[in-house]
């Protein structure tokens, strides 16, 4: 992929994220901060291309907004979810779902069992992506706060 | 605190600040830990709390009297990030402050009385959405431009089908449906090339992302059941969509 065309992937990403922190109504500096997740994951993903294999991508990808996220959310004392949710847009499996019903339709019936199968499977390559970063997090954070016997505190 | 504690009060404040997260789309785990968290400030420490996302039933057991228990039956939810935002700093001021009863609900009730963005704003960020995403998903300029009239008629129809409360199955199946019908429209007449990067640009707007998300991080805080029954609503919005894109490209494929 030549890199004026990731960079354009790039300010879609963010365009589209962007429209989706007002219809999931957010306000304020958020509206400008989570949409940057949803081109962060974009661009691991592009990143990876060379391996050829997108389930990977999705997953790495998804570990790269997720991570974002968790981030964010401990500087600004805000939910995780606001950040995953906005970010992780882009690699919803919209165009999967799209396919696999074209495939149903048209009666190809050999394509629409192997979209289903890629669907749901990048379906839970995301699953996964965020999975393990949360309870990375969670893990790291209860360590920190033992080891500075603090009072354990999940605000995010 | 000197004065003595109304835990029926109690009980009521916390559970309503639970039922108005669960009802703007929180995780599970944070519904219940909010709860906790404002029935343990008051000095009330044998709590449990229980949520699905249809039900809190809440059980305080306080130091004098009674043990107390409420169940909430809730019945719609969406998703209002800046509501959980706020929802969630209000329950750790609380646990801070420690404040009176009334200055609670008079905060909680700014918080949920506040409105979303007007409809022409949500109309135009459905457009927008079903544009970026058609150019993201590798449509042109074109297939974007009318990809914008596909999300406003997603919101516009979800809209207008919210005020007879119909069921989301039935939104998502004639949105979709409605969706797929206005990409034939454009590429019929010739000024739109791409259905399938149309639709799936717009459709967007109705895929599950949140289900997904939310559902997996249910089940990581342990919420198995919250997180099995966010899943299976993923899985029948998706099923909705499909259902609703299909009908109408079956057709198109008949007829043309």
């Amino acid at each position: 992929m030549p890199i004026h065309e990731i960079l354009l992937a790039f300010l879609y990403a963010y365009v589209a994220c962007l429209a989706f922190t007002l219809i999931y109504n957010m306000r304020g500096k958020f509206i400008f901060l989570a949409p940057l997740g949803g081109s962060i994951c974009w661009i691991a993903y592009n990143l990876l291309n060379f391996t050829g294999n997108d389930i990977l991508q999705n997953f790495v990808a998804t570990m790269a907004v997720a991570l974002y996220s968790e981030i964010l959310a401990r500087i600004y004392k805000a939910p995780v979810t606001m950040f995953l949710i906005v970010g992780i847009l882009p690699l919803v499996p919209g165009a999967g779902i799209y396919y696999t019903m074209e495939y149903c339709v048209s009666g190809n019936q050999i394509a629409f069992g192997q979209s289903l199968v890629h669907t749901l499977a990048v379906a839970g390559a995301l699953a996964l992506g965020i999975v393990l970063i949360s309870s990375l997090f969670r893990f790291c954070m209860l360590f920190w706060y033992h080891r500075k016997k603090k009072k354990h505190c999940t605000k995010v | 605190m000197e004065q003595r504690i109304d835990y029926q009060e109690l009980l009521d404040i916390a559970t309503r600040v639970g039922v108005s997260l669960l009802k703007n789309g929180a995780e599970i785990y944070r519904v219940e830990d909010s709860i906790q968290r404002i029935v343990a400030a008051y000095g009330v420490k044998e709590v449990d709390v229980f949520a699905v996302p249809t039900t809190i039933i809440v059980t305080i057991n306080p130091p004098e009297g009674k043990t107390l228990t409420k169940t909430k039956r809730i019945y719609s939810r969406s998703t209002d990030l800046d509501r959980i935002y706020r929802l969630n700093d209000l329950s750790f001021d609380i646990v801070e402050e420690r404040p009176a009863f009334d200055e609670i609900e008079r905060r909680l009730k700014a918080i949920v009385s506040q409105p979303a963005y007007p409809l022409p704003v949500q109309v135009f960020a459905c457009a927008l959405a079903a544009f970026g995403f058609t150019l993201f998903f590798g449509g042109n300029r074109m297939d974007a431009l009318c990809s914008l009239t596909l999300g406003a008629a997603i919101r516009l129809i979800g809209y207008g089908m919210d005020l007879f409360h119909t069921n989301g199955f039935f939104i998502n199946t004639i949105s979709s449906a409605v969706t797929a019908f206005l990409a034939v429209f454009w590429v019929e007449i010739g000024v739109a090339s791409h259905i399938d990067k149309m639709v799936i640009g717009a459709i967007m707007n109705l895929v599950p992302g949140v289900a997904i998300t939310n559902s997996m991080r249910d089940i990581i805080a342990g919420d198995l059941l919250a997180g099995q029954a966010k899943l299976v609503e993923a899985l029948f919005i998706a099923t909705a969509i499909a259902l609703g894109a299909g009908m109408v490209l079956s057709l198109h494929r008949l007829f043309f």
